[in-house]
Protein backbone atom coordinates (compact mmCIF):
# COMPACT_ATOMS: atom_id res chain seq x y z
CA UNK A 1 0.00 0.00 0.00
CA UNK A 2 2.75 2.66 0.76
CA UNK A 3 4.91 2.34 -2.25
CA UNK A 4 1.47 2.64 -4.84
CA UNK A 5 0.77 5.82 -2.90
CA UNK A 6 4.41 7.72 -3.22
CA UNK A 7 4.84 6.85 -6.47
CA UNK A 8 1.09 7.90 -7.77
CA UNK A 9 2.16 11.03 -5.35
CA UNK A 10 5.50 11.71 -7.81
CA UNK A 11 3.83 11.01 -10.94
CA UNK A 12 1.24 13.84 -10.53
CA UNK A 13 3.99 16.07 -9.42
CA UNK A 14 6.51 15.41 -12.10
CA UNK A 15 3.34 15.88 -14.65
CA UNK A 16 2.18 19.30 -13.17
CA UNK A 17 5.81 20.67 -13.48
CA UNK A 18 6.35 19.58 -16.78
CA UNK A 19 2.53 20.78 -18.87
CA UNK A 20 2.22 24.31 -17.05
CA UNK A 21 5.59 26.14 -17.80
CA UNK A 22 4.75 29.09 -15.80
CA UNK A 23 0.81 29.98 -15.15
CA UNK A 24 1.36 29.92 -11.57
CA UNK A 25 3.72 32.81 -9.45
CA UNK A 26 6.87 31.79 -8.46
CA UNK A 27 6.22 33.12 -5.07
CA UNK A 28 3.77 30.38 -4.87
CA UNK A 29 5.80 27.79 -5.93
CA UNK A 30 8.18 29.04 -3.48
CA UNK A 31 6.20 29.36 -0.97
CA UNK A 32 4.96 25.85 -1.14
CA UNK A 33 8.49 24.35 -1.68
CA UNK A 34 9.10 26.12 1.73
CA UNK A 35 6.31 25.38 3.59
CA UNK A 36 7.28 21.22 2.85
CA UNK A 37 11.06 22.40 3.40
CA UNK A 38 10.32 23.71 6.63
CA UNK A 39 11.73 22.76 10.10
CA UNK A 40 9.14 22.66 12.60
CA UNK A 41 10.37 22.09 16.14
CA UNK A 42 9.05 18.96 17.35
CA UNK A 43 5.56 19.89 19.01
CA UNK A 44 5.57 19.92 22.44
CA UNK A 45 3.42 18.55 25.11
CA UNK A 46 0.87 21.13 26.70
CA UNK A 47 0.59 21.29 30.06
CA UNK A 48 -2.48 22.25 31.67
CA UNK A 49 -1.63 23.85 35.06
CA UNK A 50 -3.59 22.89 37.98
CA UNK A 51 -6.18 25.08 39.71
CA UNK A 52 -4.91 24.95 42.85
CA UNK A 53 -1.38 26.75 41.38
CA UNK A 54 -0.58 30.21 42.41
CA UNK A 55 -0.97 32.02 39.05
CA UNK A 56 -4.79 30.35 38.51
CA UNK A 57 -5.42 31.71 42.43
CA UNK A 58 -4.67 34.76 41.94
CA UNK A 59 -6.52 35.78 38.95
CA UNK A 60 -9.68 34.76 40.85
CA UNK A 61 -12.12 37.67 41.69
CA UNK A 62 -11.40 38.47 45.78
CA UNK A 63 -14.43 38.74 47.65
CA UNK A 64 -15.76 42.61 49.04
CA UNK A 65 -16.35 42.76 52.37
CA UNK A 66 -18.81 45.62 53.36
CA UNK A 67 -17.87 47.49 56.83
CA UNK A 68 -20.49 46.31 58.71
CA UNK A 69 -19.34 42.30 58.05
CA UNK A 70 -16.23 43.29 58.87
CA UNK A 71 -17.59 43.85 62.46
CA UNK A 72 -14.39 47.22 62.78
CA UNK A 73 -14.38 49.63 65.39
CA UNK A 74 -16.25 52.89 64.31
CA UNK A 75 -13.17 55.34 64.81
CA UNK A 76 -12.82 59.01 63.30
CA UNK A 77 -16.19 58.29 61.97
CA UNK A 78 -18.68 61.38 61.72
CA UNK A 79 -22.24 60.40 62.18
CA UNK A 80 -24.99 62.76 62.33
CA UNK A 81 -27.07 63.14 65.13
CA UNK A 82 -29.90 63.31 63.31
CA UNK A 83 -29.43 60.11 61.61
CA UNK A 84 -28.52 57.67 64.60
CA UNK A 85 -31.56 56.37 66.08
CA UNK A 86 -31.46 54.64 69.72
CA UNK A 87 -31.86 50.80 69.08
CA UNK A 88 -34.49 49.27 70.74
CA UNK A 89 -36.92 52.30 70.77
CA UNK A 90 -40.28 51.74 69.44
CA UNK A 91 -41.28 53.91 65.95
CA UNK A 92 -43.61 56.39 65.64
CA UNK A 93 -45.35 58.75 68.03
CA UNK A 94 -46.42 57.78 71.55
CA UNK A 95 -49.77 59.10 72.12
CA UNK A 96 -51.47 59.88 75.63
CA UNK A 97 -55.02 58.86 75.91
CA UNK A 98 -55.74 57.49 78.69
CA UNK A 99 -56.66 59.52 81.86
CA UNK A 100 -53.90 58.82 84.28
CA UNK A 101 -50.57 59.86 81.92
CA UNK A 102 -53.04 63.24 81.10
CA UNK A 103 -53.17 63.49 84.56
CA UNK A 104 -49.62 63.55 85.34
CA UNK A 105 -48.57 65.78 81.81
CA UNK A 106 -51.23 68.53 83.89
CA UNK A 107 -49.85 68.11 87.13
CA UNK A 108 -46.36 68.66 85.45
CA UNK A 109 -47.65 71.72 84.08
CA UNK A 110 -48.94 73.23 86.60
CA UNK A 111 -46.59 72.62 89.62
CA UNK A 112 -44.36 74.23 86.71
CA UNK A 113 -46.87 77.15 85.85
CA UNK A 114 -47.26 77.92 89.68
CA UNK A 115 -43.96 78.08 90.01
CA UNK A 116 -42.87 80.55 87.65
CA UNK A 117 -45.95 82.60 89.08
CA UNK A 118 -44.91 82.28 92.14
CA UNK A 119 -41.14 83.66 90.91
CA UNK A 120 -42.90 86.34 89.23
CA UNK A 121 -45.05 87.41 92.69
CA UNK A 122 -41.60 87.09 94.59
CA UNK A 123 -39.77 89.53 92.03
CA UNK A 124 -42.59 91.91 91.80
CA UNK A 125 -42.82 92.21 95.36
CA UNK A 126 -38.94 93.03 95.44
CA UNK A 127 -39.29 95.04 93.02
CA UNK A 128 -42.04 97.34 94.68
CA UNK A 129 -40.14 97.06 97.88
CA UNK A 130 -37.08 98.49 96.39
CA UNK A 131 -38.93 101.44 94.54
CA UNK A 132 -40.90 102.06 97.59
CA UNK A 133 -37.83 102.28 99.65
CA UNK A 134 -36.34 104.49 96.80
CA UNK A 135 -39.65 106.77 97.10
CA UNK A 136 -38.81 106.92 100.62
CA UNK A 137 -35.10 107.83 100.72
CA UNK A 138 -36.09 110.59 97.75
CA UNK A 139 -38.66 111.75 99.75
CA UNK A 140 -36.28 112.03 103.21
CA UNK A 141 -33.72 113.68 100.65
CA UNK A 142 -36.40 116.32 99.31
CA UNK A 143 -37.36 117.02 102.89
CA UNK A 144 -33.56 117.35 103.78
CA UNK A 145 -33.05 119.65 101.16
CA UNK A 146 -36.10 121.87 101.24
CA UNK A 147 -35.19 122.13 105.31
CA UNK A 148 -31.67 123.16 104.40
CA UNK A 149 -33.14 125.62 101.75
CA UNK A 150 -35.59 127.17 104.35
CA UNK A 151 -32.65 127.50 106.87
CA UNK A 152 -30.62 129.63 104.39
CA UNK A 153 -34.07 131.55 103.44
CA UNK A 154 -34.16 132.20 107.04
CA UNK A 155 -30.71 133.55 107.83
CA UNK A 156 -30.65 135.22 104.81
CA UNK A 157 -34.19 137.32 106.08
CA UNK A 158 -32.54 137.11 109.33
CA UNK A 159 -29.75 138.77 107.96
CA UNK A 160 -31.26 141.33 106.19
CA UNK A 161 -33.04 142.71 109.25
CA UNK A 162 -30.22 142.69 111.40
CA UNK A 163 -28.20 144.71 108.94
CA UNK A 164 -31.27 146.97 108.31
CA UNK A 165 -31.69 148.05 112.08
CA UNK A 166 -28.09 148.56 112.55
CA UNK A 167 -27.35 150.81 109.10
CA UNK A 168 -31.14 152.54 110.56
CA UNK A 169 -29.46 152.61 113.67
CA UNK A 170 -26.01 154.33 112.78
CA UNK A 171 -27.57 156.59 110.58
CA UNK A 172 -29.54 158.11 112.62
CA UNK A 173 -26.35 158.53 115.78
CA UNK A 174 -24.72 160.12 112.80
CA UNK A 175 -27.82 162.53 111.78
CA UNK A 176 -28.27 163.09 115.22
CA UNK A 177 -24.73 164.14 116.02
CA UNK A 178 -24.37 166.17 112.76
CA UNK A 179 -26.92 168.18 113.71
CA UNK A 180 -26.00 168.86 116.86
CA UNK A 181 -22.47 169.80 116.10
CA UNK A 182 -22.76 171.91 113.22
CA UNK A 183 -25.10 173.42 111.05
CA UNK A 184 -23.07 174.09 108.11
CA UNK A 185 -23.74 177.17 106.11
CA UNK A 186 -25.72 176.34 102.76
CA UNK A 187 -23.74 177.58 99.99
CA UNK A 188 -26.02 179.68 97.87
CA UNK A 189 -25.73 181.29 94.62
CA UNK A 190 -27.50 184.81 94.54
CA UNK A 191 -28.46 186.77 91.62
CA UNK A 192 -27.65 190.58 90.96
CA UNK B 1 -57.87 62.35 63.66
CA UNK B 2 -55.69 61.10 66.39
CA UNK B 3 -55.19 61.36 70.04
CA UNK B 4 -52.00 63.83 71.02
CA UNK B 5 -48.62 63.04 71.70
CA UNK B 6 -46.69 63.32 75.04
CA UNK B 7 -45.28 66.43 73.27
CA UNK B 8 -48.10 67.92 72.23
CA UNK B 9 -50.08 67.52 75.36
CA UNK B 10 -47.72 68.99 77.17
CA UNK B 11 -47.60 72.14 74.70
CA UNK B 12 -51.33 72.51 74.77
CA UNK B 13 -52.08 71.86 78.66
CA UNK B 14 -48.56 74.78 79.37
CA UNK B 15 -50.64 77.50 77.39
CA UNK B 16 -54.30 76.55 78.52
CA UNK B 17 -52.47 76.73 82.34
CA UNK B 18 -51.55 80.54 81.37
CA UNK B 19 -55.10 81.37 81.57
CA UNK B 20 -56.09 78.75 84.28
CA UNK B 21 -55.66 77.95 88.06
CA UNK B 22 -55.01 74.46 89.51
CA UNK B 23 -58.83 73.46 88.52
CA UNK B 24 -57.39 72.54 85.11
CA UNK B 25 -58.26 68.82 85.72
CA UNK B 26 -61.35 69.08 85.92
CA UNK B 27 -61.05 69.52 81.68
CA UNK B 28 -59.96 65.78 81.47
CA UNK B 29 -61.60 64.58 84.37
CA UNK B 30 -64.77 62.64 83.74
CA UNK B 31 -67.44 64.60 84.64
CA UNK B 32 -69.92 63.20 87.12
CA UNK B 33 -73.04 62.34 85.64
CA UNK B 34 -75.79 59.75 83.53
CA UNK B 35 -73.20 57.05 82.53
CA UNK B 36 -74.13 53.42 83.37
CA UNK B 37 -71.87 53.17 86.35
CA UNK B 38 -72.92 56.28 87.86
CA UNK B 39 -69.76 57.83 86.07
CA UNK B 40 -70.20 60.53 83.45
CA UNK B 41 -68.72 61.21 80.19
CA UNK B 42 -64.65 61.83 79.87
CA UNK B 43 -63.64 64.68 77.90
CA UNK B 44 -60.66 64.13 75.55
CA UNK B 45 -58.86 66.10 72.86
CA UNK B 46 -58.09 64.92 69.20
CA UNK B 47 -55.96 66.70 67.02
CA UNK B 48 -57.45 66.91 63.14
CA UNK B 49 -54.18 68.12 60.60
CA UNK B 50 -53.25 70.52 63.01
CA UNK B 51 -56.23 71.69 64.80
CA UNK B 52 -56.97 70.67 68.18
CA UNK B 53 -60.44 69.77 69.50
CA UNK B 54 -62.06 69.19 72.68
CA UNK B 55 -65.13 67.00 72.87
CA UNK B 56 -66.93 63.91 74.47
CA UNK B 57 -65.23 60.22 74.20
CA UNK B 58 -68.42 59.30 72.64
CA UNK B 59 -68.62 61.69 70.28
CA UNK B 60 -64.66 61.05 69.53
CA UNK B 61 -65.39 57.33 68.91
CA UNK B 62 -68.61 58.03 66.56
CA UNK B 63 -65.71 60.49 64.36
CA UNK B 64 -63.81 57.50 63.84
CA UNK B 65 -65.84 56.36 61.08
CA UNK B 66 -65.71 59.63 58.74
CA UNK B 67 -62.26 59.45 56.41
CA UNK B 68 -59.58 62.11 57.62
CA UNK B 69 -59.67 63.96 54.66
CA UNK B 70 -63.57 64.52 54.54
CA UNK B 71 -63.57 65.35 58.75
CA UNK B 72 -63.55 69.18 59.07
CA UNK B 73 -64.51 69.99 62.44
CA UNK B 74 -65.78 67.72 65.77
CA UNK B 75 -66.31 69.15 68.98
CA UNK B 76 -64.97 72.60 70.26
CA UNK B 77 -61.88 74.08 68.51
CA UNK B 78 -59.64 74.71 70.88
CA UNK B 79 -56.91 76.28 69.14
CA UNK B 80 -53.90 74.90 66.27
CA UNK B 81 -50.66 73.93 66.38
CA UNK B 82 -47.82 76.26 64.33
CA UNK B 83 -45.50 74.58 61.98
CA UNK B 84 -42.69 75.30 64.78
CA UNK B 85 -44.91 73.19 67.09
CA UNK B 86 -45.84 76.27 69.29
CA UNK B 87 -49.76 76.34 70.21
CA UNK B 88 -52.19 78.76 69.50
CA UNK B 89 -55.52 79.31 71.61
CA UNK B 90 -58.46 80.58 69.02
CA UNK B 91 -61.29 82.31 70.20
CA UNK B 92 -63.52 78.99 70.36
CA UNK B 93 -61.92 78.00 73.63
CA UNK B 94 -63.16 80.70 75.61
CA UNK B 95 -66.12 78.54 77.24
CA UNK B 96 -63.92 75.71 77.65
CA UNK B 97 -60.83 78.14 79.94
CA UNK B 98 -63.58 80.97 81.08
CA UNK B 99 -64.80 78.84 83.85
CA UNK B 100 -61.16 77.68 85.45
CA UNK B 101 -59.77 80.83 85.13
CA UNK B 102 -56.97 82.26 87.26
CA UNK B 103 -57.55 85.62 86.98
CA UNK B 104 -60.33 87.92 86.04
CA UNK B 105 -60.59 91.31 84.69
CA UNK B 106 -64.17 92.90 84.49
CA UNK B 107 -64.60 96.23 82.14
CA UNK B 108 -67.01 98.45 82.04
CA UNK B 109 -70.00 99.03 79.37
CA UNK B 110 -68.26 101.90 78.01
CA UNK B 111 -64.58 99.59 77.21
CA UNK B 112 -66.75 96.89 75.96
CA UNK B 113 -67.33 98.16 72.21
CA UNK B 114 -63.91 99.10 72.07
CA UNK B 115 -62.43 95.92 73.58
CA UNK B 116 -64.87 93.71 71.04
CA UNK B 117 -63.33 95.74 67.94
CA UNK B 118 -59.80 94.68 68.24
CA UNK B 119 -58.53 97.26 70.66
CA UNK B 120 -56.40 96.35 73.88
CA UNK B 121 -57.71 97.23 77.35
CA UNK B 122 -56.76 100.80 78.36
CA UNK B 123 -56.73 101.48 82.57
CA UNK B 124 -60.15 103.67 82.04
CA UNK B 125 -62.31 100.83 81.00
CA UNK B 126 -61.37 98.87 84.02
CA UNK B 127 -64.18 98.16 86.35
CA UNK B 128 -63.06 95.37 88.53
CA UNK B 129 -59.62 92.93 88.45
CA UNK B 130 -58.11 89.89 90.48
CA UNK B 131 -55.28 91.42 92.73
CA UNK B 132 -52.47 89.70 92.68
CA UNK B 133 -51.72 89.34 88.97
CA UNK B 134 -48.90 89.38 87.90
CA UNK B 135 -47.40 91.35 84.34
CA UNK B 136 -47.61 89.18 81.43
CA UNK B 137 -49.93 86.63 82.83
CA UNK B 138 -52.71 85.19 80.94
CA UNK B 139 -56.33 87.17 81.97
CA UNK B 140 -60.12 86.34 81.01
CA UNK B 141 -62.08 89.36 80.71
CA UNK B 142 -65.65 89.85 81.27
CA UNK B 143 -68.47 92.21 81.11
CA UNK B 144 -70.13 93.57 84.07
CA UNK B 145 -72.87 91.20 83.78
CA UNK B 146 -70.22 88.06 83.59
CA UNK B 147 -69.91 87.42 80.19
CA UNK B 148 -66.91 86.34 79.31
CA UNK B 149 -65.74 88.65 76.27
CA UNK B 150 -62.56 86.99 75.40
CA UNK B 151 -59.07 86.84 76.52
CA UNK B 152 -55.50 88.82 76.87
CA UNK B 153 -52.12 88.88 78.39
CA UNK B 154 -51.87 91.47 81.54
CA UNK B 155 -49.10 94.67 80.57
CA UNK B 156 -48.84 95.29 83.74
CA UNK B 157 -49.19 94.17 87.64
CA UNK B 158 -52.14 95.07 89.12
CA UNK B 159 -50.08 96.87 91.86
CA UNK B 160 -49.12 98.88 89.13
CA UNK B 161 -51.85 98.94 87.13
CA UNK B 162 -53.67 101.12 90.13
CA UNK B 163 -50.64 103.78 89.33
CA UNK B 164 -51.26 103.96 85.56
CA UNK B 165 -52.76 106.93 83.75
CA UNK B 166 -56.45 106.08 82.34
CA UNK B 167 -54.96 105.82 79.06
CA UNK B 168 -52.52 103.54 80.03
CA UNK B 169 -52.55 99.61 78.18
CA UNK B 170 -53.65 97.24 81.27
CA UNK B 171 -54.41 94.39 79.20
CA UNK B 172 -53.11 93.56 75.74
CA UNK B 173 -55.93 91.58 73.93
CA UNK B 174 -55.44 88.12 72.10
CA UNK B 175 -59.20 87.07 71.44
CA UNK B 176 -62.71 88.28 71.43
CA UNK B 177 -65.48 87.19 71.13
CA UNK B 178 -65.90 89.95 68.60
CA UNK B 179 -63.75 88.00 66.46
CA UNK B 180 -66.71 85.64 66.11
CA UNK B 181 -68.23 87.17 62.73
CA UNK B 182 -64.86 87.90 61.33
CA UNK B 183 -63.95 83.78 62.30
CA UNK B 184 -66.91 82.82 60.41
CA UNK B 185 -66.30 84.53 57.35
CA UNK B 186 -62.41 83.58 57.24
CA UNK B 187 -63.63 80.01 58.01
CA UNK B 188 -66.08 80.15 55.09
CA UNK B 189 -63.12 81.60 52.57
CA UNK B 190 -60.59 79.51 53.48
CA UNK B 191 -62.49 75.76 53.15
CA UNK B 192 -65.00 76.85 50.98
CA UNK B 193 -66.86 73.81 51.81
CA UNK B 194 -68.40 74.74 55.03
CA UNK B 195 -71.94 75.42 52.35
CA UNK B 196 -74.55 74.62 54.79
CA UNK B 197 -72.77 76.96 57.45
CA UNK B 198 -74.76 79.39 54.69
CA UNK B 199 -77.54 79.07 56.29
CA UNK B 200 -76.52 79.85 59.44
CA UNK B 201 -76.53 83.50 60.27
CA UNK B 202 -73.87 84.33 62.75
CA UNK B 203 -75.08 83.75 65.79
CA UNK B 204 -76.06 80.65 65.01
CA UNK B 205 -72.50 79.36 64.82
CA UNK B 206 -71.91 80.87 67.79
CA UNK B 207 -74.32 78.91 69.61
CA UNK B 208 -72.86 75.79 67.81
CA UNK B 209 -69.78 76.53 69.07
CA UNK B 210 -70.83 77.17 72.49
CA UNK B 211 -72.28 74.21 72.41
CA UNK B 212 -70.31 70.72 73.66
CA UNK B 213 -70.13 69.67 70.02
CA UNK B 214 -70.94 69.39 66.64
CA UNK B 215 -69.57 66.94 63.86
CA UNK B 216 -69.17 68.84 60.81
CA UNK B 217 -68.47 67.22 57.34
CA UNK B 218 -68.53 67.88 53.89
Amino acid sequence: MAPTKGSSKGASSGGAKGSKPSSLSSASRVSKSSKKNVKRPPPKEMKTKARTEKENLAKKKKRVYTEAELNLPKLNTITPVGVVKPKGKKKGKTFVDDEEGMMTILAMVNAEKDGQIESKMIKARKLEEIRDARHKEMEARQAVKSKKLEAVKDSIRNAKKGKGSDEKSSEASTSAKGAKSSKPKRKSVSFA
Amino acid sequence: MRSLTEEETKTLFTKIANYTGSSLSQLVAPTTGDGPNGEGERMVFRIQKDRVFYMPLKLANLAVSIPRASLLSVGTMIGKFTKTGKFRLALTSLDVIAPHARYRLWIKPNGEMPFLYGSNVVRAHIARWSEDAPEHSGCIVYSMDDTPLGFGVTARSTAEIRKLDPTAIALFRQADVGGYPFHHLKEHHLNGKLEFMESLDVNTKVILHFGVGFLCIK
